[in-house]
């Protein structure tokens, strides 16, 4: 990976703008900022997932019953991937909009199938120039990031978005190659990046 | 699709205990009730197929995920195994068959038939695996590609190995068989646009073919000293995941349609006369979620012919060694995303396919009554069926067969365990998933 920035002065959007249930839920609890900036702490990326804010004091009596509770929603996806960081800038992928939560979805993966638990997650990646090499590595940032903290019936789509990047299709057939994912994984330097990347997040 | 075309695929046993880590491919031995399995963890893990238990590890070789493993064919006495890694190298592992030679243990291999049922005890305490761990020879390295080995293949005779890779290229290479574990670099094949994903070899000739991420297949053969490409096929629109051969000779027996045993029976030999001069076909799998069928035209038909038969006269006439090859079918659309591994039975003609979306699916290929065909077509003429057609129907779908986990691999062997039914050649799948799981299916009609 070249040295060289590519986006020198990127358009960053002020954190207080973007999208996040934690933020309003906390603000709520007549707590003030600093216990938010401490709920960092408090969860691990691991609790913020399997036990979702708003569920905690049902969580253990649903888990059996309420199959059709779709504890994980857009948003969920959106505060995982919009701390990591951008390869190239310390911003948060989320205050250069690069990732944005109209830009996420999930669906049913067999819809016709209705007891399927699978659920495909979309992530539409907007690069923040369209000529930008590091397409790649931010979406296996996303990819990898989604995969470590979701349960595994959750399929991961982390694609750039169209016409935001030159070489869009070549970018997201890598993207989706399971294989060339895999062997990414295994690839130390590239881990090394993957890992500053995610860093941020909490 | 009808129900009369169903067909049970039923859970026989899983291989215990499983890999905790992906497991990505399941190669059944060609003689032995074995199976290979190659997982992430850098791996192969040995099963029986006769007691479905591990037997033994073969660890220490690969520094990342072993991706793909294949058993030498024709090795007396000894069993070959050809291990791709990640971490782009390609080994060699030799073992004795001790087992196939004792009696007492050829038994716990189920290499003597059922004659031990009446003892009612299914234990295991026979199996071999405790003192034979360390009895796999790591032989030879091969050391050559750039990136991550996807997929390797032996020729039929056992005397080639063909490796492929990300780096685009495959390699072929010849085993000097000198006791001295030397292989020679034969050929470096680079037309490839993209990773190769598979390759595998013609199952009585030496023609290789392959499978790659520029989403063509494409077909190699050796002319006068030199390996080159024969065929490039294009149609699928995404990675070619995987391809098989079909077996020498492979015609459906039965078909769709209420027909007489003749009928049947002379639609078949005609088929299979049709079929002896374009030889087997090849089906794969993609990213496009089609499986599909190819047919080589025969040698004579691509000569420009007199008149024109066609209409279309032919403008890139194949010379030398060039083949053209045709779409023969696409199988009925059974799978909602990638579709990772096609095999096709040697022995019965099925074709099995698994995906991402953790279906496993069989699918038969049936011969169509000749009769409902004029119909379509309009044209009474009897002497039109000079073209036999089949259809392919699709006999069995198992959903979720490695519950929410995507299953990579998907191969047919012989049954061997003491549930097989007297005297005949069952089959069973194996397929191989994310779950680190190997499951073993039957198949009843």
């Amino acid at each position: 990976m070249s040295s060289e920035i590519q986006n020198v002065n990127p358009t960053i959007l002020n954190a207080a703008d973007l999208p996040t249930r934690l933020r309003t839920l906390e603000s709520r609890k007549s707590h003030s900022i600093e216990s938010a900036l401490f709920a960092g702490t408090l969860f691990s990326p691991g609790d913020s997932i399997d036990l979702p804010i708003g569920s905690y004091s049902s969580a253990g009596s649903d888990s059996e019953g309420d199959l059709l509770e779709e504890p994980i929603d857009e948003q969920e996806i959106y505060d995982l991937i919009s701390t990591i960081s951008d390869p190239e800038h310390p911003i948060s992928l989320g205050a250069l909009a690069v990732v944005s939560l109209p830009d996420i979805s999930i669906k049913q993966t067999l819809p016709e199938v209705h007891e399927s638990p699978l659920r495909t997650v979309t992530v539409l990646i907007t690069p923040t120039i369209t000529h930008c090499s590091l397409a790649t590595v931010i979406g296996l940032g996303v990819r990898v990031r989604l995969e470590q903290s979701l349960p595994p019936r959750f399929r991961i789509d982390a694609r750039i978005k169209e016409g935001t990047h030159s070489t869009g299709d070549e970018v997201n057939k890598q993207l989706a190659d399971k294989e060339r994912v895999a062997a990414a994984l295994e690839n130390g330097t590239l881990m090394g990046v993957i890992a500053k990347m995610l860093e941020t997040c909490q | 699709m009808a129900a009369q075309s169903a067909a049970h695929i039923t859970l026989l046993s899983d291989l215990t205990p499983p890999s905790l880590e992906r497991t990505w491919l399941t190669a059944p031995h060609p003689s032995l009730p074995i199976v290979a399995t190659c997982s992430s963890d850098k791996t192969v893990r040995v099963y029986s197929l006769t007691n479905f238990r591990l037997l033994s590890t073969i660890s220490g070789g690969h520094k990342r995920s072993v991706r793909t493993c294949a058993w030498k064919p024709h090795v007396q006495g000894e069993s070959v195994l050809a291990t791709g890694s990640f971490d782009a190298t390609v080994g060699i592992w030799r073992r004795w068959d001790s087992y196939g030679r004792a009696d007492t243990e050829g038994e716990s291999w189920g290499l003597l038939g059922g004659d031990r049922t009446s003892d009612g005890g299914d234990g295991v305490v026979n199996g071999p695996e405790a003192d034979e761990d360390d009895e796999w020879r790591f032989a030879v390295l091969l050391d050559g590609h750039d990136s991550e080995v996807k997929s390797v293949s032996w020729s039929p005779s056992g005397m080639l190995l063909a490796t492929c890779s990300r780096d685009k290229s495959i390699w072929i290479w010849e085993d000097l068989d000198d006791g001295d574990n030397n292989f020679e670099t034969v050929a470096v094949m680079q037309e490839h646009e993209g990773d190769v994903k598979c390759v595998v070899w013609h199952p009585v000739e030496e023609c290789l073919a392959s499978a790659s991420y520029d989403d063509t297949i494409r077909l190699w053969r050796e002319d006068i000293d030199d390996w080159g490409q024969v065929a490039c096929i294009k149609g699928h629109a995404g990675t070619v995941w995987c391809l098989d051969w079909e077996a020498v000779g492979s015609v459906p027996s039965s078909s769709t349609t209420a027909m007489s045993d003749d009928e049947a029976t002379r639609l078949s030999t005609q088929l299979k006369e049709s079929r002896a001069l374009s030889g087997p076909r090849l089906v794969s799998c993609s990213d496009d979620q089609t499986v599909r069928i190819w047919r080589r035209q025969p040698k004579e038909q691509q000569q420009p012919q007199f008149g024109g038969v066609t209409g279309v006269p032919s403008i890139i006439r194949p010379t030398g060694t060039d083949e053209t090859w045709e779409e023969d079918a696409v199988l009925p659309k059974m799978h909602e995303l990638s579709i990772y591994t096609v095999a096709w039975s040697k022995r019965t003609g099925l074709l099995a396919s698994v995906g991402a979306d953790g279906r496993i699916v069989v699918y038969e290929e049936r011969l169509v009554d000749g009769s409902t065909l004029s119909m379509d077509t309009d044209s009474p003429d009897p002497d039109q069926k000079t073209t036999v057609s089949t259809e392919w129907v699709v006999l069995g779908v198992v959903e979720g067969a490695h519950g929410i986990y995507e299953i990579n691999h998907v191969a047919w062997t012989k049954r061997a365990d003491r549930g097989r039914a007297e005297g005949k050649d069952e089959e069973v799948l194996i397929t191989t998933g994310d779950d680190g799981g190997i499951k073993v299916w039957t198949i009843e009609r």
